[in-house]
């Protein structure tokens, strides 16, 4: 039997899209880290960030977290044209919003802006602390590379401020159809659970909308 | 020609074992030579199509929905009896098979309906082994549930929708059958003819619905599995699509049509509430159970149902049948509910339907044991009417239902064109003159997968050596020249009036005098009415589009033309029998209570109607009881 | 009452289609949406004109031919429903109403707003059945199923076939058709025999038919006129999963 392509495509779409949202919390958490007064906050993200760029084992799962990004975009974009294709023609009048969310109507659309969010948030962080592009990145008092600095610079910037607060909106939109959703992809169906997984779903994303959304701001506050 | 109905010999018990021994077979490499067309994919026909096909048979199968899946089979809601006898309550094969046929009024074989009751017990085996999810007790065993005019529990049943399930089951068998390829399916194709060669059923004409195209198929035998015409009265609970034709055409060809006035008007459809209404939507028997059925004392009330006060209501049925109650049998509480609307004390807009009240059983169950019993029926009642029936009672009233009547067969289910076989509801074999609830889809089925795989053998063991015919014989021109001519002729007309307004004209006429209650001056009114329908539809009907194209006012039309000409058999039919029984109630033969009379010594046989050029003759077939002594039907 | 009427014509495959506006008068509420159409047919008849293809059959909820699209949405404005349970009391007095046919590459319009929906038997083909032969079935209490087993086959099985789901799905996914025939028969005892061919043939059709992949918008089980659950999507999914493994 032949490779299953609807199953297929969209296991690997889930299974990406879950590991991704395992990232989000460990990114969010360490973002938190910001939050804390201004040298703390200095020297404990610096090290933090230096830890891990340093760590084998994060290494690998940096690679994995490039992957599951590529894989998921790609598929996606591979389903999103495969079902434009399942239905050439639109309707004259669509009443969807009756009928389902229009996050769930949108997600190729949601997940657009989201990539486009992350092709600018790698050029501001990992393109300059990674590749070395752009202004250098000085060291903070332990020796350790001053991220602190790069990330307490670019949110004194109002316009990236911006930018980063509204793109967490779709960023929450995304997770909250996709978490439950990916579930179900992955054959979950279990009724209680599911209605778990609905409530789940609803909080994370909304802390981790609300998280990535709001620490822009705080810094750009202090 | 000298009715056979090739009963076998024996006591009642042992007929169809007898039958079965001493039937021809056919081996399996012979099987595969020979070929069977099957018209109609309902549970009879797919039945039928995919057990031959299982058994070697080439099948050919027809259909003129979207889809097998589709036929009419699917919408019976309350369920199928079987004489298993799970609830332990005394059932048997005997008893179901006496039910039914004093049901039917002894207006039905006691061979044939004897094996009925036989085969409903592996019939059950079999669904159940097919998937289908039949109720269930938490113990894992199956459910029964009563049935009308019936003591024991012996019906089957899947929710509301036991007529889709068993459908789906036989549906996905005759697809598994498609697979195999001993099936080939043709979706969206009507009969348009039959074709006999050497006087034998070869082959038919089929209009390919969509492309207009006239096409022949040829095959050894042909098997019409068309269920029921009671659209003859338009307003039926059948689905829009069914019609006579198939079976009309099969009897202009020599197909003897048997007890063509036998149809069933049933109890509690919704009313009709305007002109342009095209459907009757049939609501369970099963509520007759907890609700009550009344109208107001008053003739032309025009208080609101809650409004009329206990003492000024007239619960006619509880009045009438004391001890049945508002459980009577459909015919009778259909007539009982004419006789309440004619005399002007109908309730509703139209003043054409009677109450049926929930009120009581709310107060006695509680409203959450009605809701679990009712629920999806109340929904739909709602969703349809717009009225919440938990609040105020529903509005029913009597609808053209099912037809007992059908091509004539003989045990064996042959028509009198030799290789021509009727099954299903398009068959008058096994319910009389009145069916009991929960038997049609048993009688559909038995046909279906049980009876005819075992009967046409025996038709087909002398075809084997006989020339296969092919759709280049000359009768095939003859027939598709016919057909063409036909829906040239009814193109060409270019009247001022639609086909629905003759349909509507005829509906009227049927119902007013061909449906619950007949009588001699009425029915010859209606003989020369629809006459004049049917040289006025001649005359101005009005179809546009072209023939070969998709043209569904042109589908309507050639089957309306038919259920012209069929309109007057059965009212010739209803003429012809000067006696009351089930169904068929003429207002000369009654008691002076209103019951009716049957007169056993002159009309115990079924008619048989034979076509001749426009007119018809007519066939008898006594009804000879063996077995079982005709006693009085009463239900006081 | 009136309303205009903004229904797709399409005189065949190949021909492009457009939207015509009908104005019809003398409706009555209690009409059925498809009386309306009835309606409007016999008065396009009287003016020579062709009438509009449509499908229905039962015209009481239960057969699945009278698929089409109301106003945007599949079987009209209600949530499970058919179309021809639709009356005209749900619109009002002068109101339009768009009227479409079925729109998925697997459903190719036939004419108007008929569409050829022969995709779901070929699914159906595929494994929608139980391998035994008439007259081979065991006595029928001899395998006790339980209740909840029963029921939740009967729920799944109730699926009508009308392509709703189809239609209203943005990537006119067939998987809640699919998944609700799957888990019918692997839900049952007497499925269990086939199980895992039956999934990975009836889901390999299914692709090959053209139909798009489910993203779980939740928008069939909203017009699902047997209101099937999305969940039997899910579960298909983890009997995929199952039958990759083990079958």
């Amino acid at each position: 039997m032949a490779l299953n392509q609807l199953f297929f495509r969209k296991t690997i779409i889930a299974a990406t899209g879950l590991f991704l949202c395992i990232f989000l919390v460990v990114h969010l958490s360490a973002n938190c880290i910001l939050l804390l007064p201004e040298e703390t906050a200095r020297s404990l993200y610096n090290s933090y960030s230096t830890t891990l760029r340093e760590s084998p084992l994060i290494k690998i799962v940096a690679y994995l977290l490039y992957l599951s990004i590529i894989l998921h975009v790609v598929f996606a974009l591979l389903i999103t044209i495969a079902n434009r294709k399942a239905k050439p023609q639109k309707y004259v009048m669509n009443s969807s919003r009756e009928n389902s969310t229009w996050t769930s109507q949108n997600m190729g659309l949601i997940g657009t802006m989201i990539l486009l969010f992350i092709v600018v948030h790698l050029a501001n962080f990992w393109a300059r602390i990674k590749l070395g592009m752009g202004d250098a990145v000085g060291l903070d008092a332990a020796g350790n590379v001053d991220v602190y600095e790069v990330t307490s610079s670019l949110f004194h910037n109002i316009y990236y401020v911006i930018f980063y607060t509204v793109l967490a909106i779709p960023l929450a939109l995304h997770l909250h159809h996709g978490f439950k959703s990916a579930f179900k992809t992955l054959g979950f169906y279990h009724k209680k659970g599911l209605r778990i997984v609905a409530k789940i779903a609803l909080v994370y994303a909304i802390v981790m909308g609300v998280g990535f959304g709001i620490i822009p701001f705080i810094v750009y506050s202090k | 020609m000298k009715l056979n109905t090739k009963i076998p010999e024996g006591r009642l018990e042992d007929k169809w074992r007898n039958y079965q021994v001493k039937a021809q077979l056919i081996n399996p490499a012979n099987k595969k030579k020979l070929s069977v067309i099957v018209v109609g994919s309902g549970l009879s026909g797919a039945g039928a199509a995919s057990t031959l096909a299982e058994l070697g048979y080439d099948i050919k199968c027809f259909c003129y929905q979207d889809s097998a899946r589709r036929a009419h089979s699917v919408a019976a809601q309350g369920g199928i009896n079987a004489a298993k006898n799970y609830q332990h309550d005394g059932d048997s094969v005997w008893r179901m098979f006496y039910d039914t046929l004093k049901g039917g009024d002894f207006r039905s074989r006691e061979a044939n309906t004897y094996r009925l009751a036989e085969l409903s017990a592996p019939l059950i085996d079999h669904y159940v082994q097919q998937g289908v999810p039949f109720a269930r007790e938490y113990g894992g065993t199956l459910v029964n549930r009563s049935f009308g005019g019936v003591q024991v529990q012996r019906t089957f049943y899947a929710r509301g929708q036991t007529g889709q399930q068993l459908l789906m089951a036989a549906y996905s068998q005759l697809y598994k059958m498609v697979r195999a390829k001993k099936v080939e399916m043709f979706p969206r194709s009507e009969m348009l003819d039959l074709v006999l060669i050497d006087g034998k059923a070869k082959g038919i004409i089929v209009r390919d619905l969509v492309t207009g195209e006239l096409r022949r198929y040829a095959a050894d035998a042909v098997v019409l599995a068309t269920g029921g015409y009671s659209r003859v009265f338009r307003l039926s609970t059948l689905a829009i699509g069914c019609n006579g034709s198939a079976l009309w055409k099969a009897h202009k060809k020599g197909a003897y049509f048997g007890a063509p006035s036998f149809t069933q008007i049933h109890p509690t459809a919704l009313p009709q509430s305007s002109e342009a209404q095209s459907k009757l939507t049939l609501m369970s028997e099963s509520l007759r159970n907890d609700g009550r059925i009344w109208v107001p004392d008053q003739k032309d009330d025009t208080r609101k149902a809650n409004d009329i006060p206990e003492e000024e209501r007239d619960y006619y049925l509880e009045r009438r049948y004391p001890s049945f109650g508002n459980l009577a049998p459909r015919d009778i509480a259909s007539r009982a509910a004419k006789e309440r609307i004619d005399a002007g004390f109908g309730v509703g807009r139209l003043k054409n339907a009677v109450y049926l009240d929930f009120k009581h059983a709310i107060e006695k169950f509680g409203l959450e044991t009605i809701k679990d019993r009712y629920g999806n029926l109340f929904k739909m009642y709602k969703k349809i009417t717009g009225i919440d029936a938990y609040k105020e009672p529903m509005q029913i009233s009597p609808a053209a239902h099912f037809s007992m009547g059908g091509l004539w067969v003989d045990y064996e289910l042959m028509t009198t064109v030799p290789g021509l076989y009727a099954i299903g509801e398009c068959n008058f074999s096994d319910h009389g003159a009145n069916r009991l609830g929960a038997n049609s889809l048993l009688q559909a089925s038995v046909d279906g997968y049980f009876i005819l795989p075992n009967t046409i053998n025996n038709y087909l063991a002398n075809e084997i050596k006989a020339d296969h015919p092919t759709i280049a014989h000359p009768e095939f021109d003859k027939a598709e020249k016919e057909v063409k001519a036909n829906i040239d002729r009814i193109l060409a007309v270019k009247g001022t009036k639609t086909v629905d307004h003759f349909h509507r004209e005829l509906g009227k006429v049927m119902w007013q005098e061909c449906a619950m209650s007949r009588n001699k001056a009425g029915l010859e009114k209606a003989i020369s009415q629809i006459k004049g329908i049917r040289d006025a539809f001649w005359n101005d009907v009005k179809v546009t589009g072209r023939g070969n194209e998709l043209n569904t006012e042109l589908e309507k039309a050639l089957r309306l033309a038919d259920f012209i000409e069929l309109g007057i058999l059965m009212c010739t039919d209803a003429l012809e029998r000067d006696e009351s029984c089930g169904a068929h109630f003429r207002e000369e033969f009654q008691t002076d209570e209103g019951e009716a009379v049957r007169v056993d010594e002159e009309y115990s046989y079924v008619s048989a109607w034979e076509y001749d050029r426009g007119d018809f003759k007519l066939h008898k077939e006594a009804l000879e009881f063996e077995f079982v002594k005709p006693s009085v039907r009463s239900y006081k | 009452m009136k309303v205009t009427f903004k229904i797709w014509r399409q005189e065949g495959p190949d021909d492009k289609g457009a939207i015509r506006a009908y104005e019809v008068d003398g409706l009555t509420e209690d009409m059925s949406f498809l009386e309306a159409l009835d309606h409007l047919n016999e008065l396009l008849v009287l003016k020579d004109e062709k009438v509009i293809a449509f499908e229905y059959d039962c015209r009481e909820g239960i057969c699945g031919q009278c698929g089409v699209f109301i106003n945007g949405r599949a079987h009209g404005p209600h949530d499970n429903m058919t179309t021809c349970q639709l009356h005209m009391r749900s619109f009002k007095d002068g109101d339009t109403i768009v009227v479409e046919p079925w729109r998925a590459a697997s459903f190719p319009v036939i004419k108007d707003l008929i569409v050829d929906r022969s995709a779901f038997d070929r699914i159906i083909e595929q494994g929608a059945f139980i391998s035994s032969k008439t007259g081979t079935a065991p006595e029928a209490n001899a395998i006790p199923i339980p209740k909840e087993v029963s029921d939740r086959a009967m729920d799944a099985a109730a699926c009508i076939g009308c392509g709703a789901c189809v239609a209203t799905c943005k990537n006119s996914s067939a998987a809640l058709f699919t998944s609700a025939k799957i888990n019918h028969l692997n839900g049952l005892p007497q499925g269990r025999a086939e199980e895992h061919k039956r999934v990975a043939e009836m889901t390999y059709q299914m692709e090959i038919e053209g139909f798009g992949s489910c993203t779980f918008t939740g928008a069939c089980e909203v017009e699902c006129p047997e209101g099937i659950s999305i969940i039997n999507i899910a579960e298909m999914n983890a009997r995929v999963t199952k039958s990759k493994v083990f079958g």
